[in-house]
């Protein structure tokens, strides 16, 4: 186990590193000085030389490269350009937003799709499948900006129960997480019913029921462990990409997130924002896909055994 | 409690360049003057200034201002900002609009004296900028200590900031408190905030659906006023097509202003002349380009650019129009697209996001692109916008436009002291870009703000600024 892990953090460097890489090549490839939008157009010539350089915009791409790469090593992402704040700071604002969101609608969704998935499953072809087939698929399929202003039609201006937009208490966080969580909910459920479907037809299965194990013992117990394995990679995909923020839902919810954060750092050309933004997202992501591959283990016996 | 689309980048005069970040370190801070709708500089700080040489100005300041931490301005603190974004150091965005002043005095706590390395008349714009204690006033992070109505209790990045009055402000006290500014970035939810009553104002110009629907609440109310933001076609001339005058004017006088305006804005505008509104004081009235798509046919015949096969589909010749991605920036090209369309120019629309297009405006990366001037100052923007050596970066002259007439009255337009004499100049200034159209006026958009009829006392103003937040308050 401990191998496994410490694999895995060993990999974490190389996988940063090229992400790390490529935000650098492409930022620096698009058209756009953050200086003179930073400046503004009637910034003298000499000001703008001046502040390239305090910036160190004026070294060649590598040594800039170099620069950016040594500072991570020490901790620093540098200075944000457009907030004239450290990075850290920046992201650390925001972080704590984007984390509160996902978790609470990776754990909305994970919660309300395995019991869906395993009733659907377990009443195949029932009333109760082909309505829960029907739901999931819509929630699959509708649009995050249509169902949320959806929703703070009906919840916060038809019904009053819920505020329309920011973060504050738990009530602002019920909209933008269960419009997150819908979407997630929708592939999540269809997934585990069909790995249900696939584990309640093994041999395995249909032996404990010919030993006369209770059928809701052979469902939880017998093929929902091994139903878990594909739902575990899919749900940990879709935990790393709500942790790099979801900018739609942020948007229309007003969520102070990383990824609107992202957004307003590209289009101010921010360098070391974008790239600390990355950096957060490349550790959130790989961090998750850890916690996968324990869950697997924990899942799995013979993948502990491997090892 | 009121909502804005976007954060503010900084709070700080020193280093605030977005519109939003202008807004609210307008809330915060006061500078010697500020601009009435006429454009013209009203006393804040300063009760009084005169122009004792064609170098010297000396302000009298009032002696009642006092800072959110309650010390009193002092000339000290306006010298201390001023030197402190004039130096280089501090990489201030505003220094550029300063570097006319050659240094500051301050020969005791009510006066300032500024001193000009030339005769430079619009010096007094550069008069806005927002002071900072002198202990402050070089401190590289950023300072929101001012002496403006508001003061900020606390600020939440992304989501919200909290203001209160600021007891030692002198101007009536405002009565909202505390103010909160709220960040909504889409403007549905904006609205439905609005419709609830959690937001009491909002002043991004909504699109026109959303007006409608906004102006039938019977607890908002929407308020228009004529604005001063320019709203043009940005023209290469360095592009042969667009180099010929007569190209221009075709371009011109193919738009249907009104209608562009119902179909773009819902009618929150008025047909531009040029860059300066009605309202300003050096507002000289001039022909406004008149549709005409026959005359826009006949001129691009005369310019040799005749259609290929009369009103089959064949245009005269094709154009790149970019644009940003924003939805209304889209509307309007297409409609742009349409109308050219009907006299035989094809226009191929680019969208790119924001900080692409302004480096390749910057750039002269462009055919034709629709861009506005907002919260139109001092007319020197003549000379920065149209004077042959003021291309890119030294200013804005964006399109490459060259002529020694607009060069000779600009140059005079901004060494010229007497307001009369600077009123007939501008005049000049204003008839010539309407012969040469060096851009195409589109139009001036009318402040729309949107409030709930708790929201007492609010007027907009034509700029888009918000103090008129300090003589609101909520029944």
């Amino acid at each position: 186990m401990l191998r496994r892990v410490l694999r895995h953090v060993v990999l974490v460097v190389p996988t940063l590193l090229g992400v790390l890489t490529l935000v650098f090549a492409f930022l620096h490839l698009v058209p756009g000085d953050p200086v003179e939008i930073m400046l503004g157009e009637s910034a003298a010539p000499s000001d703008v030389a001046a502040l390239r350089h305090d910036l160190g915009l004026d070294r060649p791409l590598p040594a800039q490269y170099a620069r950016f790469l040594v500072r991570v090593a020490h901790g620093d992402l540098g200075q944000s350009i457009a907030f004239r704040a450290p990075v850290t700071a920046v992201i650390g604002d925001r972080y704590p937003a984007t984390l509160e969101l996902a978790a609470t609608a990776f754990l909305l969704a994970l919660s309300l799709a395995i019991p869906l998935g395993v009733v659907a499953a377990a009443r195949a072809g029932s009333m109760v499948d082909r309505l829960t087939r029907i739901a999931s698929l819509a929630g699959a399929c509708l649009p995050t900006f249509w169902l949320g202003p959806l929703l703070i039609l009906g919840f916060s201006i038809g019904l009053g129960w819920l505020p329309v937009s920011g973060r504050g208490g738990v009530l602002h966080l019920v909209l933008p997480a269960v419009t997150l969580a819908l979407g997630m909910l929708g592939v999540l459920v269809r997934l585990v019913r069909a790995s249900m479907l696939e584990a309640l037809g093994q041999d395995y299965v249909r032996t404990a029921r010919a030993k006369g194990t209770p059928g809701w013992r052979v469902v939880t117990v017998h093929a929902l462990r091994n139903a878990l394995m594909p739902v575990a990679t899919v749900a940990g995909l879709q935990a790393g990409a709500l942790l790099a923020g979801a900018i739609l839902t942020e948007t229309i919810f007003a969520w102070p997130g990383l990824g609107r954060l992202v957004v307003e750092a590209i289009s101010a050309r921010d360098y070391p924002l974008v790239q600390g933004c990355v950096l957060t997202i490349g550790v959130s992501y790989v961090s998750v896909n850890l916690v996968t591959d324990l869950v697997y283990q924990a899942i799995d016996p013979r993948l502990r055994d491997a090892d | 409690m009121i909502a804005l689309a976007s954060e503010p980048q900084s709070l700080d005069p020193r280093f605030g360049t977005d519109a939003n970040s202008a807004r609210l370190a307008d809330l915060l801070h006061a500078g010697l003057t500020r601009p009435d709708a006429a454009a013209q500089r009203v006393p804040e700080l300063a009760a009084a200034w005169e122009f004792v040489d064609p170098t010297t100005v000396v302000f009298h300041l009032r002696s009642q201002f006092h800072f959110a931490d309650g010390r009193p301005v002092t000339s000290l603190d306006v010298q201390a900002t001023y030197e402190a974004v004039l130096d280089s150091a501090l990489a201030s965005p505003k220094r550029m609009a300063l570097a006319m002043i050659s240094h500051i005095e301050a020969p005791d706590p009510t006066t300032v004296v500024m001193r000009l390395r030339a005769p430079f008349a619009p010096v007094l714009d550069a008069t806005g900028l927002g002071i900072l204690p002198a202990d402050r006033a070089r401190d590289a992070g950023e300072v929101t200590i001012g002496a403006g109505p508001f003061r900020l209790v606390s600020a939440t990045p992304g989501e919200r900031l909290v203001l209160a009055p600021n007891p030692g402000y002198p101007d009536a006290p405002p009565r909202l408190d505390p103010l909160i500014v709220r960040v909504v970035p889409d403007e549905v939810v904006r609205s439905l905030e609005l419709d609830r009553g959690t937001v009491q104002l909002t002043e991004d110009t909504p699109q026109p659906e959303m007006l409608d629907w906004l102006g039938a609440q019977p607890h908002l109310t929407v308020k228009r006023m004529p604005g001063t933001s320019f709203d043009y076609l940005a023209l290469n001339l360095r592009d042969p097509r667009l180099a010929d005058r007569r190209v221009r004017q075709a371009i011109a006088v193919s738009l249907d202003r009104e209608s562009l305006l119902r179909f773009v804005l819902g009618g929150a505008g008025r047909p531009a002349s040029g860059l300066l509104a009605p309202e300003h004081w050096a507002f000289a009235p001039g022909r406004r380009p008149r549709h005409d798509p026959e005359r826009a046919r006949r001129l691009l015949d005369r310019a040799g650019y005749r259609d290929p096969d009369g009103p089959g589909p064949l245009p005269r010749f094709r154009l790149v129009y970019k644009t940003s991605t924003q939805p209304g920036a889209r509307r309007l090209a297409e409609a742009i697209q349409a109308e050219l369309a009907t006299v035989g120019i094809a226009l191929d629309i680019r969208t790119y996001e924001w900080g692409t297009l302004y480096a390749d405006v910057r750039n002269g990366n462009f055919q034709i692109c629709a861009l506005a001037w907002v919260g139109v100052g001092d007319p020197d923007l003549y000379y920065l916008a149209f004077d042959s050596t003021m291309r890119p970066p030294a200013g804005y002259n964006r399109g490459g436009y060259t002529s020694p007439v607009m060069d000779r009255l600009t140059r005079r337009g901004r060494h010229v002291l007497d307001p009369a004499r600077r009123r007939t100049i501008y005049a000049r200034i204003q008839r010539r870009a309407a012969h040469d159209l060096p851009v195409v006026p589109l139009w001036w958009e009318d402040r729309l703000v949107v409030h709930t009829r708790h929201l007492l006392g609010f007027e907009p103003a034509p700029d888009g600024n918000l103090r008129g937040l300090a003589a609101a308050w909520v029944e």
